[in-house]
């Protein structure tokens, strides 16, 4: 399937290339492609950075970075009752409670987490990110009802964050929104590709199945050019798989889109207790960011009707080969 | 399609309502917003000026057209031309007392419920919006945003007209009429009342 | 009636579009959390110097008809774009402020008046608002900002706000009543009088300056 779609793919580059108009704005939507991924690349990458805290004594912690920071000025901010001369951390008879936070969380590094390992117990990590940029620490995380909310808060805001960055998810559902136009079928057909990248997202999350990065991510851009290439299908009055059975092709690039959501929480390095609270946070965020994309879409195609701003007819096909294009050039730099 | 689709102005308005206002409110006290903030207040902390602004909403209704629609375009150009005077840190004097006037001025003109000529009617109102320009103009240097502040008294004013014009909107029924006129009586009597102010006969 | 409610929905759209404008304009984020994309595209909203033209602009574009409008949907991203662009290049010129707020009066004043543009004179007014707001938000990135990132954001927001200011604006002058120019053209003669008003400010800060 994906190489008869690869194969499709060229062909229409190749009937495009004859028409001249047509073939100068697939070539500018190459060139375009071409200046993109570097930024895209960056806008994707999962910018981590890890502590962990080990308690060697009652109240005294070494800490060492396991992932270290991108940005050398991150530094972690702990509360004021604990002394931290890197590596050691000296909280007193207190022990590590109050609020944990990070000093230059921003656009170069948005996540950092801090892993405590107690010396009876199971190790806990605390997340924090730029949009909620500090979290309580309580000596029982898990029977505080505030812990709990700080959870949500971060995880939640991490799925929004990681949606709303992720610009290959974002295009796929482009697409299928081009191909459905609006409605009910458009209603089922999101929904389908929530359930689909749900139930992988969990899969992966949980160690169920795992499957590298390079390949998934070269996969998922592939997706896309499926979508791309079923759209000028649909315009040329032959409606492929996607325009008959929308809800079909978005619940089975669903799963693959979920397994790429998955490495965003995987990365963090989440304790096995706070998983599935995490995951069902993450998931709930990633729906909300989602949702917003889709909404904001179709204001924007309630607008163009109004205002009659509508592309001509030869240049119809023009979004669907920018989609495919940049598409393409993804999966060529992923494999 | 356009049976099946969801009305595209919910999703529009489901949209805008989900832009996520909590980073907005996290950054409270920034030039912007103070600005807005107190532009918007300014022209409501006035009740002299508030009484008069309710007045020319309700006259522009009660002259019906073509005043309705000249008033409210017109007023907030003249209302700028009172503005640069204020910013311009020219004194204009008895500021009190022309808004107390033009107050008692408008609200006779309701009560009684007078026509005249669109030019008197438009000078009128033309006076009150400079001197109520002008007290606005006055505090936009000091403020901490200029163009916010600007925006805050501007929407401000445009809602005490709105609520007048509204209120005006009764004069299609009898009864609603008589209140209108009413509303006016009140309005002119307070501004006896700001004006004894204004002289220093009443603390 | 399901005509009824379209209406009131898209008028409770509009009042909603107009009253969360400001609310957003609360934040000044240059540092968001969605990286440099978006701080591009909220940069623009916290500016009341550029959202009131840009309303204004969409507005007396919905004043001449769908046909010339929509050409401005084109024209101003990419002028937009082409300003940040040229913050990269060339150093601020000293005008830019003063020309920003005069804008604001003239958008406004023209939408006061209703006034009846041809294309060309339209879409100077869409390029000449964008190359010059595209040029004050690219002047914003500090020296760790992705500038294509930022500018990209600055881009599509631009693109967006003005596309559907646009559309509700000519849904709004679709429906029923005289009174609909007429509210448009007050919200006009609003945003003239604070372009005015600020205007004056601006020229006396020079004078003494």
């Amino acid at each position: 399937m994906i190489a008869r779609c690869a194969t499709v793919l060229l062909h229409h580059c190749a009937a495009a290339l004859r028409r001249p108009l047509a073939g100068l704005l697939a070539m500018l939507a190459v060139a375009s492609a071409v200046l993109l991924p570097s930024a895209v690349a960056r806008a994707h990458e999962a910018t981590m950075a890890v502590i962990t805290l080990r308690e060697i004594a009652p109240g005294r912690f070494i800490g060492q970075w396991t992932m270290p920071p991108v940005d050398v000025t991150l530094q972690p901010i702990f509360p004021a009752h604990c002394q931290w001369n890197p590596p050691e951390l000296v909280c007193g008879e207190r022990g590590l409670t109050g609020r944990l936070s990070f000093m230059g969380l921003g656009s170069k590094q948005s996540v950092a987490t801090i892993r405590v390992v107690p010396r009876d117990g199971s190790p806990v990590a605390y997340t924090v990110s730029a949009a909620k940029p500090s979290m309580m620490v309580a000596s029982e995380p898990g029977t505080n009802l505030a812990i709990w909310a700080d959870l949500a808060d971060t995880y939640v805001n991490l799925g929004i964050d990681h949606i709303l960055r992720g610009i290959d998810h974002l295009l796929f559902v482009l697409g299928l929104i081009w191909i459905v136009k609006g409605g009910w079928r458009l209603v089922k057909t999101i929904t389908a590709f929530t359930v689909g990248h749900s139930i992988s997202l969990a899969a992966a999350t949980f160690g169920w199945v795992g499957v590298p990065e390079r390949p998934l991510n070269a996969a998922i851009a592939l997706s896309i050019v499926f979508v791309g290439v079923e759209i000028v299908k649909l315009q040329r009055g032959e409606p492929g798989l996607t325009a008959r059975y929308p809800w079909i092709v978005a619940f089975a690039f669903g799963l693959l889109h979920g397994l790429g959501f998955a490495t965003a929480l995987t990365a963090l390095g989440i304790p096995q207790a706070t998983l599935p609270i995490a995951l069902l946070f993450f998931n709930v965020g990633v729906e909300i960011g989602q949702l917003m994309f889709v909404m904001a879409v179709l204001a924007l195609m309630w607008a163009h009707r109004q205002a009659q701003a509508l592309l001509p007819r030869w240049g119809a096909a023009i979004p669907a080969y920018v989609i495919g294009s940049v598409a393409s050039f993804w999966f060529l730099t992923r494999i | 399609m356009k049976s099946q689709s969801p009305n595209p102005a919910l999703v529009l308005a489901g949209l805008l309502a989900m832009i996520p206002l909590s980073p907005a409110l996290a950054h409270t006290g920034t030039g912007v917003q103070i600005g807005l903030q107190s532009g918007f207040l300014h022209p409501l902390t006035g009740a002299d000026h508030v009484i008069a602004m309710v007045a020319v909403g309700l006259w522009g209704a009660q002259l019906g057209n073509p005043a309705i629609w000249v008033l409210p375009i017109t007023f907030p150009l003249v209302m700028a031309v009172g503005g640069l005077i204020g910013v311009m840190g020219i004194d204009l004097p008895f500021v009190e007392l022309f808004i107390a006037l033009s107050g008692i001025a408008l609200g006779a003109m309701v009560a009684f419920n007078v026509r005249p000529p669109l030019w008197v009617a438009a000078t009128i109102v033309g006076v009150f919006a400079i001197f109520h320009g002008y007290a606005h103009g006055k505090e936009l240097p000091d403020a901490a945003d200029a163009v916010a502040f600007a925006v805050g008294f501007v929407v401000a004013t445009g809602m005490l007209h709105l609520l007048g014009i509204l209120i005006g909107v009764a004069v299609r029924w009898e009864a609603g009429a008589k209140a209108v006129r009413a509303c006016g009586a009140a309005i002119g009597c307070l501004g006896v009342y700001f004006l004894l102010g204004a002289i220093g006969i009443i603390e | 009636m399901t005509r009824l409610v379209r209406r009131a929905g898209k008028a409770g759209a509009l009042a909603l579009f107009f009253a969360l404008t400001p609310g957003l304009a609360h934040a000044h984020l240059v540092d968001t959390r969605l990286g440099d994309f978006y701080a591009g595209a909220l940069h623009p909203l916290t500016d009341f110097e550029q959202v009131l033209p840009w309303l204004a602009l969409a507005v007396l574009a919905a004043f001449q008809g769908p046909r010339v409008a929509r050409w401005v949907v084109l024209a101003f991203p990419l002028a937009l774009a082409a300003g940040g662009a040229l913050s990269l290049v060339l150093p601020p010129p000293p005008f830019a402020p003063v020309a920003g707020v005069a804008l604001v009066a003239l958008t406004g004043l023209a939408v006061a008046a209703q006034l009846r543009l041809p294309l060309a004179a339209l879409l100077v007014l869409a390029v000449g608002l964008g190359l010059l707001d595209g040029y004050q938000n690219g002047a914003a990135m500090v020296a760790t900002t992705d500038r294509f990132l930022f500018l990209s954001g600055v881009t599509v927001i631009g693109y967006a706000f003005v596309t559907l200011a646009l559309g509700c604006a000519v849904a709004f002058l679709a429906g029923v009543g005289g009174w609909r120019p007429i509210a448009l053209r007050a919200a006009g003669s609003w945003v003239a009088a604070v372009g005015i008003m600020v205007l004056g400010l601006h020229l006396m800060s020079r004078g003494v300056g």
